[in-house]
């Protein structure tokens, strides 16, 4: 390693190279916890979370996130900090941490700390340095607000679990979806260090009963309550319906075994066959006097996209896995960024793959939210998500014998598979309906997106117009209804990055080829 | 034809409530008047008579207990967002929504085809939305006595929704926030609640005079916003979607900038 240092390198140069070091890890949501203040010491947390301020890049600004040093012994390919970079190194004091936190979090810049590391001499020495920070933050500086940290993969469990009664939330990054890719690209990590922290975090949690939002969708799913809203009419839909009503009965199914889902999915197995093994180290730590509960937010992890030539459908596959196995609270997704020249590393002259982040991010949407399963928004011979149209629509183009269904009857999770139908708008249904019988016009007000949905749906037995149910001739018109895509994100540039891989298809059996060939 | 009767308030729940008060007990009907608040400018009406309608604390109590007795805690939850909020024909809404809700009880709020309903869950939502920004976008500068000042501009009177916020988490701390345009504040103490006041004699001069360390916490601050930033990513649209421009005048980061 070579290592530039300079010993008496000002506070403000420091936090220069360690939040440049820091921003490419998007695992930084502020969410997760609601605390109270309290006397004689500063701050509080917000279960939904606050943005302070927005980046050049439109992101939000929550947490101080910093590295506490970009020192590091490993050699991951991808990282700015990799041991063989020639780059500044500096490493922040415990002291210069809380003193920032503090003085940035009294003047509402912020909302907490995220605190990450580069490897520094062995993981249980990053690892206590972590700890000891996070400790005298809580107990010499009194800090009550949000803090998230990683956890080093590789070490000690008992640091881990100390580190977990300071944090409100942990993260140990996947980086990479496969084990291969790991193994290419991150030769120091491999997946059993990075599952091992992730799955004492979970044990410990089991105690705190907090439950992540997939979790609440899946025991909704299976029946019990969800927002309070009593489905009176649904599932038992009456005899004399349609085909299609009928049909709505199959159409929310009860969660299968993760295992009967997906047939041989290597890499699923593989998280599978940790999450069983690993027996739990919990409870060999006394929590401080301040008890906050352990890792009360829950964890996070992120996965590197477009560095490896994993396809969506593995990318989501190993979501889903992590939501079941692992209870976490959100996996995010990273856009692989070209830092650095490698051979082993593509090169992506058109940017980061935004457009593919943002599939990945509304297909863990509907993983999360409404109840479906990875298995039915893509499959091994469909493995990429459509870059015209966003998983839900894709979806709904590929289940059309479903559609359409009965506003006034459907149920909540019915309702939520029509394109143009959110979680808002479904609860906001589910309700008016019991007052009186919807219309079309209802629905606008109601905030459906009509020039989409009215494909899928009827009101009171009727469609809005007469459609025809073909796929080839909605797919056409839902692809004319130009998609909102968050700003700067082109969907042609994208699409040439995707194209990298030569794995990635776009066709499906949605007849999107004859369309894509006529519009280009 | 009938000459209306426009009822004329102060901008503020008390207003609004003492008005609605008086015009439902002029039994004039419904059709016949309306809720007007003072202070934007506003079209005369021809073949209408306008009436002052000062603050009546009984009257006041009097629309309070009805509408959590006949309506419910929710909707006069809603009245009171709705009230802050900037929309100029906001009295007559919250009159109309009123109406509906004293005929069909807590049910009102789950008419979302309604047109007055609807106006009153945008209301609610800009006040929602307006509020929720300011938790974050909010900056204090320390004074040189250690007070921490805030001076906000909000297009909602949104003060008294984000105090308890603030004096929770800065418990410890002796803060003020100011509304510019509202000349109104929150004070809070360190260890007491925070109160409400007007403001006009606040010395915002006096305030500014900054503490020795604010210098330093503003460029540590600045360095940090200018450097957590993407390079790969900069999407300067996105930004100004997610943090319009009228909230930057206040907020440090942008202030050299712009």
């Amino acid at each position: 390693m070579n290592v530039i240092y300079d010993e008496n390198m000002s506070l403000e140069r420091k936090l220069e190279i360690l939040s440049d070091a820091a921003k490419y890890d998007v695992a930084c949501t502020s969410s997760g916890v609601d605390r109270k203040g309290t006397p004689g010491s500063m701050g509080n947390s917000i279960a939904a979370g606050i943005c302070h301020s927005f980046s050049s890049d439109g992101r939000c600004i929550s947490l101080l996130k910093i590295l506490f040093t970009n020192e590091c012994i490993f050699d991951c390919k991808y990282c700015l900090n990799r041991a063989s970079n020639d780059i500044v190194r500096a490493s922040f004091t415990p002291e210069e941490v809380c003193s920032l936190t503090m003085e940035f979090y009294r003047r509402n810049y912020i909302e907490g700390l995220f605190l990450s590391s580069g490897v520094l001499n062995s993981p249980n020495y990053t690892m206590e340095l972590i700890c000891q920070t996070l400790k005298m933050l809580r107990e010499v500086y009194h800090f009550n607000g949000y803090i998230h940290c990683k956890a080093i993969p590789g070490a000690d469990p008992t640091l881990v679990e100390m580190t977990g009664w300071y944090a409100d939330r942990m993260s140990v990054n996947l980086e990479l979806p496969t084990t291969e890719g790991l193994r290419t690209l991150a030769p120091h990590k491999t997946r059993k260090t990075i599952l091992r922290p992730m799955k004492q975090i979970q044990l410990g949690r089991d105690e705190m009963a907090g439950k992540s939002a997939y979790q609440v969708t899946q025991e909704a799913l299976s029946g019990s309550n969800f927002y309070g809203i009593k489905q009176n009419n649904n599932r038992n839909l009456p005899k004399n319906n349609s085909i299609h009503e009928t049909k709505n009965n199959s159409l929310i199914q009860l969660p299968q075994k993760y295992s009967g889902g997906l047939q041989t999915q290597e890499e699923s197995e593989n998280i599978n066959i940790i999450a069983r093994n690993s027996s739990a180290s919990f409870g060999l730590v006394k929590p401080p006097s301040v008890n906050r509960g352990f890792v009360p937010a829950g964890q996070s992890t992120q996965m590197i996209i477009g560095a490896t030539p994993e396809s969506d459908y593995e990318i989501i596959s190993v979501a889903e896995a992590l939501y079941q196995k692992f209870d976490l609270k959100r996996v995010f997704y990273s856009a692989y960024i070209s830092l650095n020249q490698d051979s082993l590393l593509p090169a992506l002259p058109d940017g980061p793959p935004l457009l593919r982040e943002h599939r990945l991010y509304q297909a863990d949407w509907l993983l999360r939210f409404y109840g479906f399963q990875a298995s039915e928004l893509l499959s091994k011979e469909r493995p990429n998500f459509n870059v015209f149209l966003d998983p839900k629509c894709n979806w709904a183009l590929g289940n059309l014998g479903q559609f359409p269904v009965e506003i006034n009857k459907a149920d909540y999770f019915t309702l939520l598979r029509v394109p143009g139908i959110g979680v808002k708008s479904a609860q906001r249904i589910v309700k008016a309906r019991q007052l009186a019988n919807l219309k079309f016009d209802d629905l606008k007000k109601i905030g459906v997106v009509l020039k989409r949905a009215l494909y899928f749906i009827t009101c009171n037995g009727k469609m809005l117009y007469p459609v025809k149910v073909e796929e080839n001739y909605i797919t056409n018109q839902l692809i004319s209804l130009k998609e909102k895509l968050p700003l700067g994100i082109d969907g042609s540039n994208s699409y040439k990055q995707l194209s990298l891989f030569d794995d990635v298809k776009f066709s499906s059996m949605n007849g999107i080829m004859n369309v894509r060939s006529m519009s280009l | 034809m009938i000459t209306k009767k426009i009822f004329m308030c102060e901008d503020s729940v008390d207003g609004i409530f003492t008005a609605i008060y008086d015009a439902w007990d002029s039994r004039y009907g419904h059709d016949n008047v309306r809720i007007q608040v003072q202070g934007e400018e506003m079209e005369l009406e021809l073949f209408s008579e306008y009436i002052d309608v000062g603050p009546d604390e009984e009257k006041i109590r009097k629309v309070a207990r009805s509408i959590k007795e006949k309506i419910s805690e929710e909707a006069f939850d809603m009245v009171c967002k709705a009230a802050w909020s900037h929309e100029k024909n906001k009295g007559d809404v919250i009159y109309r929504f009123l109406i509906l809700g004293f005929h069909i009880g807590s049910k009102v709020i789950n008419l979302h085809s309604n047109d007055t309903v609807i106006k009153m869950f945008n209301m609610n939502r800009n006040v929602f939305y307006e509020t929720h920004h300011f938790l974050g976008f909010i900056r204090f500068t320390e004074s040189k006595n250690h007070i921490l000042f805030s001076k906000i501009n909000p297009k909602n009177d949104i003060l008294r929704l984000i105090a308890p916020h603030f004096s929770d988490r800065l418990n410890n701390e002796n803060f003020i926030i100011y509304d510019e345009k509202r000349k109104s504040a929150i004070v809070h103490r360190s260890g007491y609640p925070w109160i409400f006041t007007y403001a006009n004699e606040l010395d915002v001069d006096k305030l500014s005079n900054l503490s020795p360390e604010e210098e330093e916490f503003r460029a540590l601050w600045q360095t940090f916003f200018d450097t957590i930033g993407i390079e790969e990513r900069k999407n300067y649209r996105l930004q100004r979607n997610n943090l319009p421009k009228r909230f930057r005048s206040n907020m440090v980061e942008f202030n050299t900038q712009d």
